[in-house]
């Protein structure tokens, strides 16, 4: 059991509403391989994805999987991405679904919450979602030199990481993704949202396994510090949870969000296949999930072509 | 002389203000925060810095990415948004309020998220008498530049007068050589990544000392010429196995992670079209006549 501060943390409550996807009349974006495509996979109710199914393949763009959250008013928008932890408790407190509950899952452009679907059949767009914040200021005593970011008590129990008698943390991760890869989001800070890592060398991306990737799995950055930013640092080593789906933007893909990070090597990456926040948490059976449909290294406007590059369908 | 599309491009005006340094209102904090945690209060992009220009060194000065010369930005988002996408590096920059009205200078870069700047140069003389909010009009002209034998090259934020400048030549079969100060590899490029490439710059993440030693990249100046390896900036910024974007160091270093001097991206090819050549010295600054900062002290 890693000695904490959390008895010490502050429990509040925090609000979102869940919200629509938006639509404008300039829709085309481009891919990473100049074609136009219509992006779908934002904010909503997603009816057909939650947290530990595949991170690949969809016919969609940034898939947010289960619920997704915001607030119309920027102070509380702002609370719901800084103050949210991964693993929270929250409640629908509004419409027919109310009472229902889940637990947050990721801070992308809106807050994820996962929901049993059968709790949640009659939850409609603008309902309200109460989070239970808790978990920022999060320490670990005997790791002074890990930085922990928007994770609760009850994910960090369920990451199952271990005091090492040299000192450092091991963190069980499910894959390490190089530092080269890491791409959107360098420009802001840890505790904001995510980092997405680049899909658009498809073939590397598959001689990685990376294509293979779930919502939800807790994976490894080498060499790269986000304790104050997100940056390159011969060394250092970052532990991010996958909370969207892939992308074909240049320099986007699934996002990596910030669970810790040691400058100093205090972290030492653990591989377990099954470190997904959605069985180590008790949201649902791994035997449930689905795996990425068709190819591996497709996503919804990419396709391999006989070379191993990619060009568009869409 | 490669063979271009110059002669099918139209000349438009777009137009900003000389721009002033902003910070967040109350309570927010003044500070950036370094990428070892400490606090800094620096002065931040944007207004006239009147000791800092194109051909200085980009590494050293005590702000948070200083951009040299005069910082222009239009009051309205979309405008802004055209000046950041239209204008060109080389392109003229013309006074048309205040003192200096009628004084003409060149565009030497544009700046990332957040900032959003056109970066123009103007001799110090003409710096003496601008004002913040006085009105600069740029002549854009190079977008859409092309180079008629090379489909798979593409240009960008570029004008016809720094594309003969930087001497593009022809390499083997399909691709081009460009000569560039420094090569820069994916791994040390970091904001930007993700965002728009006919717009802003990415950056050279400082935070690493050693691997910028290890790289020669820490004795870059503004207006450096430079290669980044592996990126792929065709549509955005990315990384891509075998692409190539050669860029323009247009504004300085920060201590924040992730962050460093900017570069904006003027070619980019995937499939190993573009072949860099590491040379001496290659700066804008004495490609477009700008005048050295040596010959600057003196007058």
């Amino acid at each position: 059991m890693l000695k904490t501060n959390a008895h010490e943390l502050v429990e509040v409550s925090i609000y979102g509403e869940v919200w629509p996807p938006s639509a404008s009349h300039a829709q085309y974006q481009a891919t990473s391989e100049g074609k136009a495509t219509v992006g779908l996979g934002m904010a909503g109710i997603s009816f057909t994805h939650r947290v530990g199914d595949a991170a690949f393949g969809w016919e969609a763009d940034h898939l947010e999987p289960g619920v997704s959250i915001r607030s119309p008013h920027d102070g509380p928008e702002h609370a719901l991405h800084y103050i949210a932890c991964m693993g929270n408790d929250a409640v629908v407190t509004t419409g027919p679904s109310a009472g229902a509950r889940g637990v947050v899952t990721g801070a992308h452009a809106h807050i994820m919450v996962d929901f049993d679907p059968t709790s949640i059949e009659l939850l409609g767009i603008g309902d309200r979602i109460q989070i239970r914040a808790l978990g920022t200021g999060l320490k670990l005593f005997d790791h002074p030199e890990v930085a922990v970011h928007k994770t609760s008590p009850r994910l960090l129990e369920g990451m199952r990481c271990e005091s090492r008698s040299d000192g450092t943390l091991a963190v069980p991760v499910v894959a390490e993704i190089p530092s080269h890869l890491m791409g959107s989001g360098a420009e802001l800070p840890p505790i904001y949202v995510d980092q997405d890592f680049m899909t658009g060398d498809r073939a590397q991306i598959a001689e990685l396994g990376l294509d293979r990737l779930r919502l939800g799995d807790i994976v490894a950055v080498r060499d790269q510090d986000h304790t104050w930013g997100r940056g390159f640092y011969g060394g250092a080593v970052t532990i991010g949870l996958i909370i969207h789906g892939d992308s074909a933007w240049t320099g986007h893909g699934p996002g990596v969000l910030d669970l810790m990070s040691s400058r100093t090597g205090g972290i030492v990456p653990v591989h377990d296949p099954d470190a997904n926040i959605a069985w180590r948490l008790g949201l649902r059976d791994r035997a449930d999930a689905t795996v990425a449909p068709g190819s591996l290294v497709s996503s919804y406007a990419l396709i391999a072509d006989e070379e191993g590059g990619m060009s568009g369908v869409a | 002389m490669l063979r271009d599309n110059r002669d099918q491009l139209v000349g438009v005006s777009v137009q900003g203000e000389v721009s002033c340094p902003e910070y967040p209102s109350l309570p927010a904090s003044p500070y950036v925060i370094a990428a070892d945690g400490t606090p800094r209060l620096l002065p931040s992009p944007g207004g006239i810095v009147y000791n800092v220009r194109v051909g200085d060194s980009a590494y050293g000065w005590v702000a948070d990415m200083v951009q040299p010369g005069v910082s222009i930005k239009a009051p309205a988002a979309a405008a802004n948004y055209a000046l950041n996408t239209f204008a060109c590096l080389g392109n003229d920059a013309l006074v048309l309020s205040g003192a200096a009205t009628g004084a003409r200078g060149t565009v030497t870069g544009k700046s990332g998220r957040f900032a959003e700047h056109v970066i123009c140069h103007f001799a110090p003389d003409v710096l003496e008498q601008l004002a913040i909010e006085d009105k600069i009009l740029v002549r854009a002209c190079g977008r859409s530049l092309a180079l008629a034998d090379y489909a798979d090259v593409q240009l960008k934020s570029i004008s016809p007068a720094l594309l003969d400048a930087l001497e593009v030549d022809a390499d083997r079969p399909g691709a081009v050589c460009v000569p560039v100060v420094a090569e820069v590899p994916a791994f040390l490029v970091g904001a930007g990544s993700g965002l728009l490439s006919e717009s802003g710059c990415v950056q050279i993440q400082s935070d690493d000392a050693g691997a910028l030693d290890q790289y020669g990249l820490d004795g870059l100046k503004l207006g450096d010429v430079v290669a980044l390896r592996d990126y792929d900036s065709r549509w955005g910024n990315g990384y891509r196995q075998g692409a190539t974007a050669v860029g323009v160091v247009v504004h300085g270093d920060s201590p924040r992670s992730g962050y460093g001097p900017g570069v904006t991206v003027v070619m980019t090819a995937i499939g190993n079209r573009i072949s860099p050549k590491v040379v001496g010295e290659r700066n804008i600054a004495t490609l477009l006549g700008l005048g050295s900062p040596v010959e600057a002290a003196a007058a």
